[in-house]
């Protein structure tokens, strides 16, 4: 190569306009891509067999399907609200708790984060069986003449689900909470508010986004639980986690469960979008 | 003032009984696994080694632990690696849709496990994949590179830039600056990323009921069919070597970034 054409000026390529360093990325999203956008690809794929909608059709007429949505939207709905009603204090605590306070309160947290959720429904069903510690407790105590069914139940399903989620509300909470200026509720009540009035009307507002940080993510997980409600419920009560797993091991029937985990996914997404949504605005309201 | 100090009193009994409900049933499976009774219940009867015998001896559960401390490490070492070489990137540059590359590769943390879990049964079983340990690595990773990301960019976050810049400047290749000086400073984060990956794996159950069969399951796929016939103190002596593990995990990398500090 001795004479060619004098060297035409040329912009970046493509890989050159690409940020620095980005070959670091790309086993990881290929990774991703390979195995796990393409298995959800293809659900989307199967529960449209042929290009035909008849799976959603037959999800969104019979009662038995749009039973299990309602009755995975209330389950939901009641756990996000006992979760973040629990939460609310101990994040609370943890935020103004001394050193070694806070110290239990965090490992007491932290400790059931990392036990098996499975190891936990386990215990649960241990605990509230007829002759399981809560009967006993109760029994002993003289509330109760008989043992309460607690396995099996929407109670057990409801405690169950608490338990596990719990640290997910508490941790965006607490992250919120700790920054908060107490002494603001000191200057409400010096100004004359009563305790509840400066907390509804001082703290509260401050401590918004990290309740509805905390609602969010204790809701959307909450749709897709599958091993407690399967362990500590009563198959009447059924979420539509279980009966995915049923159409996929018991009734083989891959498109309807295919649709239905579509539908799950679809709900999880639309219930992010909702809170999204809901940030900005109250941006918007704290801007305004 | 009275009303006061009765609110605080009933305030702390409230966060007490949380801390309780929060610790009691997680921690009773470790008494229940030393029960010497042969029904499972709560106080334990008698104290015995007799179930960690029984489970410990039996080939279904010993082929179970091989197969978790398999497909655990695995997940551990493959989703260190790509976790930790996509935290470089995005701690390193800022670029346009940085946030929402972020998002994408933290979703399997929210993304529902059962439509994971069924949408690889439906893909591995035409890969040549379904029940092997490869396919059962492979998903794990997906679930466990999130954490590993969140630990390595919480540590990268830390490292002073012109660390790299230095090496550079006095000469030493990329490779040479990230074994020498990058990765010992980040190494805490990596390693817990690392036990979190593991953790994460070792605890599954939903996706490995698809991916895994009878050759390949793992211990709580063990568990889990045995929670559903009968209540068995062995499960709680299987339970109590999985927190076990766990609990090491944890206090190793909790110990690892205190003296970090």
């Amino acid at each position: 190569m001795t004479l060619s054409s004098p060297a035409i000026p040329r912009g970046p390529t493509l890989v050159e306009r690409l940020p620095r360093g980005s070959a670091l990325l790309v086993p990881a999203l290929l990774f991703l891509l390979l195995f796990y956008v393409y298995p959800l690809a293809q659900l989307i794929g199967a529960s449209l067999p042929g290009g035909s909608g008849k799976n959603y059709a037959l999800i969104f007429s019979r009662p038995v399907f749009l039973r299990v949505i309602a009755e995975t939207f209330r389950v939901s709905l009641v756990v996000m609200a006992v979760t973040v009603l629990v939460a609310f204090p101990y994040a609370y605590a943890m935020a103004n708790a001394g050193r070694r306070a806070l110290l239990f309160l965090t490992i007491a947290l932290l400790i059931p984060f990392w036990v098996s959720l499975l190891l936990r429904s386990f215990s649960w069903i241990v605990l509230l069986q007829n002759t399981g510690l809560v009967n006993q407790v109760l029994l002993g105590l003289g509330l109760i003449e008989k043992p309460l069914k607690l396995i099996r139940t929407e109670t057990g399903v409801i405690l169950g689900m608490v338990h596990v989620l719990l640290p997910y509300a508490v941790l965006p909470l607490y992250s919120v909470m700790k920054k908060i200026d107490m002494r603001l509720m000191e200057a409400s009540s010096i100004c004359g508010a009563s305790w509840f009035h400066g907390f509804r009307r001082v703290y509260l507002p401050m401590a918004l986004p990290g309740v509805m940080a905390a609602a969010i993510l204790t809701f959307t997980l909450a749709l897709g639980f599958y091993i407690t409600p399967a362990l500590l419920g009563s198959p009447r009560d059924m979420m539509i986690a279980q009966m995915i797993a049923g159409q996929f091991s018991e009734q083989l029937n891959f498109g309807l469960g295919a649709a239905l985990a579509v539908v799950l996914m679809g709900l999880t997404a639309l219930a992010f979008a909702l809170f999204g949504l809901g940030r900005v605005l109250l941006a918007r309201r704290a801007a305004a | 003032m009275m009303t006061d100090r009765l609110r605080k009193t009933l305030f702390w009994a409230f966060v007490c009984a949380t801390a309780l409900f929060l610790l009691v049933p997680t921690l009773i499976i470790v008494p229940m696994s030393f029960s010497a009774g042969s029904r499972l219940v709560f106080p334990p009867e008698g104290v015995s080694l007799r179930w960690y015998g029984k489970v410990l001896s039996d080939p279904d559960w010993r082929a179970a632990l091989g197969n978790s401390l398999l497909v655990g490490s695995a997940t551990a070492v493959l989703a260190s690696a790509l976790g930790t070489a996509a935290a470089m990137m995005l701690n390193a540059a800022s670029f346009r849709g940085k946030a929402l590359v972020l998002g994408f590769l933290l979703s399997p943390m929210v993304t529902p496990v059962i439509v994971f879990g069924v949408g690889s049964y439906l893909v591995f079983a035409r890969w040549g994949l379904a029940g092997t340990h490869v396919g059962l690595i492979a998903a794990h990773t997906v679930l466990a590179i999130p954490f590993v990301l969140v630990s390595v960019l919480a540590s990268l976050r830390m490292v002073n830039p012109n660390l790299a810049l230095a090496s550079a400047g006095l000469g030493a290749s990329r490779l040479f600056t990230f074994r020498r000086v990058t990765l010992p400073l980040i190494l805490p984060g990596v390693i817990s990323g690392a036990v979190f990956a593991f953790i994460t794996s070792w605890d599954e159950v939903v996706v490995a009921m698809f991916v895994a069969n009878t050759g390949t399951r793992t211990v709580p796929i063990m568990i889990w069919n045995q929670v559903r016939t009968s209540l068995d103190p062995a499960t709680a002596a299987v339970g109590a070597i999985l927190i076990a593990v766990s609990a090491l995990g944890v206090v190793l990398s909790y110990t690892l970034k205190e003296s970090d500090r």
